[in-house]
């Protein structure tokens, strides 16, 4: 069967925050659907249609650089893969562009988010920049475990209304940005993030290549 | 809009309570002239798998003038969140509080949901019995199977739907415009429904009870209410609209698929099956019209899977049509195609290879008892000879996996029945050795046993139920006897089917009762993480009533509290069909002969439309 490479990227915006990265698989192979995009399929005893994602978004995260990798079974121009799409997508979610081949997931290293809470002053986050190590508890493959993150933060700045944090992405080393306002909490005097609100803004390569 | 946005982070499944979904209507509220709530008093998995509400979903929104929104009961994590922030209960479109909505309209699909209509009135802050809701409060108000006896929910409804909702929903919907351009109160609108066929307004109606309980009378207590309802029913259920859309949800619910309906009502006449009487006649939807259907759904949600819908699908006259036009369109959309309720036969065999291509997973037959003598008591008219043939053609097929589903405490039942059931296990892994091609693989023949309840306007409405402690010694007995270990016996709680069968024949005594339940914390009682008999016990003693006077034998005098509902089946046939069940005589099915049941007088021109 042919098979011609593309990839997605789209925003996960508003109610659509609240889909589970689980779900959204079965939200693509419906949008495929609806939309009558020939995606291909697994073989074996239960096909499905295959499709991956660059680097998963947790619950209540919302994000303007998702990217979805899927290949079809017939030429079709990206120009009219996008036009497919954007009439069947659910509430929340939009393409932003279709292209063809592989984008450069293997090098996926860094992602920046923006987090809208309680600011720190910029001394606060200097000298909590500052520190050598900051132990947080974290989510592992193997359950809650106390971590080190200072070597996992590349950067973190103060914006108009937000914070701006540069953080380790990927299969190597992964840090969200929840876990880095647990050790501001935790090591800065007298700080309360209060409720937050996180936004995933971009993925990078280790070269800081936008993907 | 409320905000929900910070208790959301605390509950299990977000996206069960956002809205938002594909499909999903969302009306200007400045522009419409009605918001309805429609309530499934369960949670959002098992309500959005529902048919019925998507019918009425889709109905309800064709009207410019109404808006009808999905309002389901909260799983206790977000009920605590809500209760905590107070948080009452909202409409999924509008995410807007119900309380001060037109209508809210509770759907009656089992009985161990009513306590959750309770808690969702509470917490929507509107008051739970109707006697105390004044001006400007919703209209609250029940229909579906369980409303065919309405009189446990009598004091909290304000009116019921007898019958299917989608023939009498815009009539409702039209007084009510009407009412409200004449500025009437709010009994105003109760009297000028009750005038319409099919709607029951209990507060309209007196019961006297004689000094054992039983009922003395039931009266209308004013001219506009009828002495009897009957049920309204689609006659052309062929050209009646069916929803083109259905809303898609994030998260995974009971049944995520395409359902179309094949056909309402049954010709079989098993005589414990509620369904197979409430649902006569029979009415088919021609396959030419359920391809469209099926289509236009799959088109606009992009499903990978249709199942069909109806009571037993062997008996559509059209099935080997329909599945023929529905293959080609699954195939070449790459969509499952699911067949429930199929008698296995060598067509259904053939049928289900090629739509389950590799994946052989379990089949399931509901033989329902151990012997012939009581399958006849029960009027199933399966002989061990069909059942052995089947799973006979299903192993040669290369099936390992049988389910098989069994009634006790059935009327008439002997333990020889209960011992049959075991009997009969043991006949269908013999018959897997006799013919299975790979013999080395074990079989798994599993049964499930539920307890017989009870249920009006079938000819066991006078049956007595089995009290718990006999329940449980059947379920011993049969335990006992099973000795082969390739058979996996499970059973249901009997404590729950005892208070379903209070529930299904109650009387209006029981609405004190579910008061109570509510003020103790019943809900979910059909969860077993959520469900306490301790509780329901104290809230009898609470409210003073004996739960053992509804469990009883009724006699042919009793004056049944549903006595006024007609169903179009008569009661004569109801009482000639318990005779024969006590002589354990069968009778043939609609198509093979006609009974006389009565419910052809609801057809156009008294014509019964099934053919024989």
């Amino acid at each position: 069967m042919l098979k011609y490479d593309f990839y997605a990227r789209y925003r996960k915006m508003g109610r659509a925050k609240y889909i589970s990265h689980l779900d959204m698989v079965r939200v693509f192979n419906r949008v495929f659907r609806r939309g009558r995009i020939p995606v291909s399929y697994s073989e074996g005893f239960n096909p499905h249609p295959k499709i991956s994602f660059a680097l998963p978004l947790s619950v209540f995260y919302e994000s303007e650089c998702e990217i979805m990798l899927f290949s079809v079974t017939e030429d079709l121009s990206a120009d009219e893969l996008l036009n497919r799409f954007a009439p069947v997508m659910p509430e929340g979610l939009e393409i932003i562009e279709v292209k063809a081949g592989k984008p450069d997931v293997k090098h996926l290293s860094y992602c920046l988010y923006d987090v809208y809470c309680n600011l720190p002053s910029s001394d606060e986050l200097a000298a909590f920049l500052a520190l050598s190590s900051m132990v947080v508890p974290k989510k592992t493959k193997s359950g809650i475990k106390d971590a080190d993150i200072r070597c996992d933060i590349a950067d973190i700045k103060l914006e108009d209304g937000c914070m701006s944090m540069l953080l380790s992405a990927g299969s190597n080393a992964n840090l969200k940005p929840d876990v880095v306002i647990k050790a501001m909490n935790k090591y800065i005097n007298g700080y309360f993030s209060g409720d937050c609100e996180y936004l995933r803004k971009s993925i990078y390569t280790n070269d800081m290549v936008e993907i | 809009m409320l905000n929900i946005d910070n208790i959301l982070k605390n509950v299990q499944k977000p996206s069960a309570y956002t809205g938002g979904e594909l499909n999903s209507i969302v009306k200007n509220p400045d522009e419409v002239k009605i918001r309805y709530g429609f309530c499934f008093p369960d949670t959002y998995e098992v309500g959005m798998s529902h048919l019925g509400m998507k019918i009425l979903y889709h109905v309800l929104n064709l009207r410019p003038d109404t808006w009808c929104e999905r309002v389901f009961a909260p799983w206790i994590d977000m009920e605590e969140e809500m209760r905590k922030t107070s948080t009452p209960l909202f409409a999924l479109e509008s995410r807007e509080s119900v309380r001060h909505f037109d209508f809210l309209g509770f759907t009656l699909q089992y009985e161990m949901s009513y306590t959750n209509i309770l808690n969702m009135l509470d917490l929507a802050g509107v008051p739970l019995l109707s006697r105390d809701r004044g001006e400007g409060d919703p209209f609250v108000n029940a229909g579906g199977p369980c409303a065919y006896n309405p009189e446990p929910l009598a004091e909290v409804c304000d009116f019921f739907t007898m019958g299917e909702g989608e023939e009498v929903i815009n009539e409702l919907m039209d007084a009510y415009i009407e009412w409200k351009q004449e500025g009437g109160k709010r009994i105003d609108y109760l009297k000028k429904i009750a005038k319409i066929e099919g709607i029951y307004v209990p507060s309209l109606y007196d019961v006297e009870y004689n000094s054992d309980n039983t009922v003395k009378s039931f009266k209308p207590n004013c001219p506009e209410a009828k002495e009897k309802i009957t049920k309204r029913i689609i006659k052309n259920l062929d050209t009646v609209t069916f929803p083109d859309k259905f809303i898609v949800p994030y998260t995974n619910i009971v049944h995520d698929r395409i359902s179309i309906e094949v056909f309402r009502g049954c010709i079989r006449g098993c005589r414990f099956c509620q369904a197979g009487m409430i649902y006569r006649p029979v009415r088919e939807k021609s396959y030419k019209t359920l391809t469209e259907d099926a289509i236009k759904l799959i088109n606009s949600t992009g499903y990978e899977e249709l199942s069909l819908c109806s009571l037993s699908t062997s008996d559509y006259t059209e099935f080997p049509l329909l599945a023929t036009e529905l293959l080609k369109v699954t195939e070449k959309e790459k969509i499952g195609l699911s067949l429930p309720s199929l008698r296995v036969d060598n067509f259904s065999l053939d049928l289900m290879e090629k739509v389950q291509k590799v994946r052989k997973t379990g089949l399931t037959f509901a033989p329902e008892a151990g012997t012939q003598r009581m399958r006849d008591v029960i009027n199933k008219n399966v002989t061990e000879e069909d059942l052995l043939r089947s799973a006979r053609l299903a192993f040669k097929g290369g099936w390992t996996t049988i389910k098989l589903y069994f009634m006790i405490g059935l009327p008439y039942e002997t333990d020889e029945d209960i011992l049959g059931i075991a009997d009969l296990a043991h006949k269908v892994v013999e018959a897997y050795y006799e013919v299975s091609p790979n013999k080395k693989r074990p079989p798994s023949v599993n049964i499930g046993v539920s307890s017989f309840v009870p249920k009006p306007f079938t000819p066991f409405e006078w049956a007595g139920q089995n009290t718990r402690e006999e329940l449980r010694r059947k379920q011993q007995l049969l335990k006992n006897a099973i000795t082969n270990r390739h058979v996996k016996y499970s059973y249901h709680e009997s404590d729950v089917s005892v208070l379903e069968g209070i529930f299904a024949r109650g009387d209006r005594r029981l609405n004190r009762v579910l008061i109570e339940a509510n003020a103790l914390g019943c809900k979910f009682d059909s969860w077993n993480e959520t469900f306490s008999m301790e509780k329901w016990n104290q809230a009898f003693i609470n409210a003073g009533v004996d739960p053992s006077f509804y469990v009883r034998e009724r006699t042919y005098d009793d004056i049944f509290p549903w006595d006024f509902v007609d169903i179009g089946v008569t009661k004569e046939f109801l009482k000639k069909e318990n005779e024969k069940a006590k002589d354990a005589s069968t009778t043939p099915n609609c198509r093979e002969k006609c009974s006389g049941c009565g419910a052809n007088k609801l057809c156009e021109g008294g014509k019964c439309s099934v053919k024989i």
